[in-house]
């Protein structure tokens, strides 16, 4: 089983490939927005300044003229700035893309080559643990040691932690609103109501700022757009009105509750991973979850320490092992069988052979302790000991 | 893959292409309407500039938008898999202490110090872990020392350890003195090689291939001059200072007790075989509303190599079911193993009715059996 399975090793990289992509397409299209509507704005400027040319005064022609060029330069800087994100967007694709092709020119999971591509994704699942976290410094010192700066997605984090913290613990939801209007089609396509959240956060903050007025013209302006799917809320967000912040009717109560705080960051975070493509959880929590599944057995949860394998990874009991209980046990149809003494492979080539204890021990290693104890074997588990003779062959088909 | 690495770099072409265009029409408009600023006649012809660039850009950009959603799709061709149903599983809910550990624990091992203290900050719910970084502290530096060529103190512990190594069947301290040994020929110190050879290598493990060995390494003085161009090349390449570090530390953490590999590392490269595969499944379980992190065993097998076998699994070539303590492998006379349930069920099989005293063939030769011939094997 030393061959690589590279479309499995691949398919899991969905996220890898896919965010640097996103950006570039959100990035693509605001400034094709920006562009055509700016140009579209100098154009129009243009005609009406030579409709007004005969009669303008020259201070004002220059001032208008002044503006429109103004306007082209921020547009041109604006250009020049997308265009030095999209060169880094497409170049970071390619070098994920490279790295992913590397697996095709390995052979055996045995290669140097590949043990270190191995080292590198368990590096780069790190990094992305780290930053979801908010270890971030962790993060950065991961990704200098090892150049992997283009395999990690900073930024798109460091957005979303931003705005979490602004939502927490400032109690505002500029930022988080701003990056709703500039995402309004995605969201309206996955059917998020999250733009409807804020803005009602919003609107409770203004009844327990006793802004009354202001919250009604708020909510005529920002929640009734939302009547066709929100009804129900929006009137119970209007009866809000009625009651103080200390209220302790129940389902107003929990209106003005300032944990909702925190579910908005919660939801924020949930909304921008799910745009992006990235998993509501680590990739190291989907990785291990499922390895550790797949490496246990019954043995390794066993009270009967003595039955633990010191490289079994769920037989570390206090740190892998702890991630592992609730987890299923690994599914076999065939047998496997490996030596208590050496962990080597016992099949045709090394078989086992069974001890009149019915303990079982692969043949070399058997061979070898006689080889020491002059034709005489100790097993042990239970420290018999018995000749090298009474071990019988044990044929697993 | 390939192909994919190909698009990429025909829109990075593209879309510096584009790009440029666009900036050098948006320039050319404002060079224009800095000429309409001096010379009021040239409006007209800067307005007709203006509406040119307006065009071009439209065109420009619209169709780097479509060049960027066609790699897209390409992308999602190459990679459909949907870890979202895998990523519900509630597993590692309140378990964020116990994987910082293990992560932790992982710095530590390679020796990634700084990363540890680092974490140790940033995560207050972290233990220090004071005696695995005293241990990993020690470990790495000895071996950092052989990766340099500094044997001294590697060799020093392997001594102190030498029963310990011995116990465990490991030829470390052999290893080392071979790497000295080498380095003393490497050098052209033939004299003090051999007398370094005579007082150590007799010491060592003195197993019959380990003879052979020292009698072939013994051939190295003929060739002291010209070892590149010798049949003894091989031994001097760089490639074993590495890997005599690797050995050294499979060799401290097998006789301090620990493992020899990352756990955390072992984990995900299995988890790596194994997540593709769960996923595929847990989409089929989804439609039966069942999770697949709640069933008692994985549905589906997640092959391994043989580096990650870490138990021994039994199956019943009979009844494919993996054998459990209620359940457990039995070794008939003949000496193939089938379960205890698949015996009982042969047994009883024999003559129906009758209580499972019977005599019966084994499933995979002519030799007959009764169940109380049969004894439980422990794997």
């Amino acid at each position: 089983m030393d061959k690589i399975n590279v479309d499995y090793m691949l398919a899991i990289e969905e996220p890898f490939m896919k965010v640097p992509l996103e950006q570039l397409k959100r990035e693509a299209r605001q400034s094709q927005k920006l562009a055509e509507r700016e140009t579209q704005l100098v154009t129009s400027g243009l005609a009406d300044l030579i409709k007004k040319q005969s009669s303008l005064p020259a201070e004002e022609y220059t001032c208008m003229l002044d503006g429109l060029i103004d306007k082209l330069k921020v547009l041109k800087r604006k250009l020049e700035e997308s265009k030095q994100e999209e060169t880094l967007l497409i170049h970071r694709s390619k070098q994920r893309a490279a790295d992913l092709n590397e697996l095709n020119d390995f052979t055996s999971a045995t290669q140097s080559g590949f043990q270190r591509w191995c080292r590198t994704r368990l590096e780069r699942v790190l990094i992305d643990y780290m930053l979801r976290n908010g270890n971030v410094d962790t993060a950065k010192q991961i990704m200098e040691k090892s150049n992997l700066e283009h395999f990690a997605d900073s930024s798109l984090f460091a957005l979303v932690m931003s705005t979490e913290r602004e939502l927490r613990e400032q109690h505002s939801c500029r930022g988080a609103l701003h990056w709703c209007a500039e995402n309004r089609s995605a969201l309206r396509k996955i059917q998020s109501s999250l733009e409807f959240e804020l803005r009602l956060q919003e609107f409770i903050e203004m009844i327990r700022g006793k802004k009354n007025p202001e919250a009604i013209a708020y909510a005529k302006k920002h929640l009734t757009t939302w009547s066709d799917t929100q009804l129900p809320r929006i009137q119970r967000a209007m009866t809000l009105l009625a009651f103080s912040p200390t209220t302790t009717c129940p389902p107003y109560k929990h209106m003005f509750d300032v944990a909702r705080w925190d579910g908005l960051a919660h939801e924020f975070r949930m909304v921008i991973f799910q745009l992006y493509n990235l998993p509501s959880q680590p990739l190291l929590h989907l990785l291990l979850q499922t390895g550790l599944s797949a490496l246990k057995t019954p043995a390794c949860q066993s009270d009967d320490t003595s039955e633990h394998n010191r490289n079994c990874p769920v037989c570390q009991t206090d740190t892998l092992g702890k991630l592992a209980q609730g987890l299923p046990l690994s599914h076999h149809s065939n047998s496997n069988l490996v030596c208590r003494i050496t962990g080597e492979k016992m099949n045709e080539d090394n078989p086992p052979m069974r001890l009149p204890n019915g303990y079982v021990y692969s043949l070399s290693s058997l061979t070898d302790m006689a080889h020491k104890l002059g034709g005489m074997v100790k097993c042990p588990r239970s420290g018999e000991v018995y000749s090298l003779k009474d071990a019988k062959k044990l044929f697993i088909s | 893959m390939d192909s994919l690495v190909r698009d990429c770099e025909k829109l990075s072409k593209h879309q510096t292409a584009a790009m440029n265009k666009t900036l050098g029409s948006v320039e050319a408009t404002i060079r224009a309407l800095e000429l309409a600023l001096t010379e009021p006649t040239s409006l007209a012809s800067a307005h007709r500039q203006s509406k040119q660039t307006q065009d071009a850009v439209s065109e420009q950009l619209k169709e780097l938008c479509t060049n960027v959603a066609k790699y897209g799709k390409h992308v999602e061709r190459t990679f459909k898999l949907d870890l979202g149903v895998v990523a519900e599983s509630r597993a590692f809910e309140n378990k964020r202490t116990e994987l910082g550990q293990a992560i932790m624990l992982h710095f530590l091992r390679s020796g990634d110090f700084d990363l540890a203290r680092s974490f140790l900050t940033e995560d207050k719910s972290i233990a220090a872990e004071d005696s695995a970084w005293e241990r990993f502290e020690a470990m790495n530096a000895l071996a950092e020392q052989i990766r340099t060529h500094v044997l001294e103190p590697a060799l020093e512990w392997a001594l102190s350890k030498r029963t310990e190594l011995e116990a465990l069947g490991l030829g470390l301290e052999f290893t080392l003195h071979r790497l000295r040994f080498l380095q003393l020929v490497e050098s052209g110190a033939s004299v003090e090689a051999l007398g370094y050879a005579r007082e150590w290598f007799p010491h060592s493990n003195t197993s019959s291939e380990r003879l052979d060995e020292i009698t072939h390494l013994m051939g190295v003085f003929m060739y002291a001059r010209r070892l590149g161009s010798s049949p003894y090349a091989g031994l001097f390449g760089e490639r074993r200072w590495g890997e005599g570090a690797h050995e050294f530390a499979a060799a401290f953490c097998a006789v301090q007790g620990v493992a020899g590999a990352s756990p955390l590392a072992v984990s995900v490269a299995a988890g790596a075989r194994a997540l593709a595969v769960v996923s595929k499944v847990s989409s089929l379980l989804r439609e039966r509303r069942v999770e697949w992190s709640q069933q008692d065993e994985l549905a589906v097998e997640v092959p391994l190599p043989d580096d990650m076998r870490f138990h021994s699994v039994f199956a019943c070539p009979v009844s494919k079911e993996q054998a459990s303590r209620d359940n457990p492998p039995m070794a008939l006379p003949c000496g193939h193993v089938i379960c205890k349930a698949s015996l009982d069920k042969l047994a009883r099989g024999v003559r129906p009715g009758a209580t499972a005293s019977g005599r019966f063939k084994c499933p995979y030769c002519p030799s007959m059996a009764a169940v109380g011939d049969a004894e439980r094997v422990h794997f």
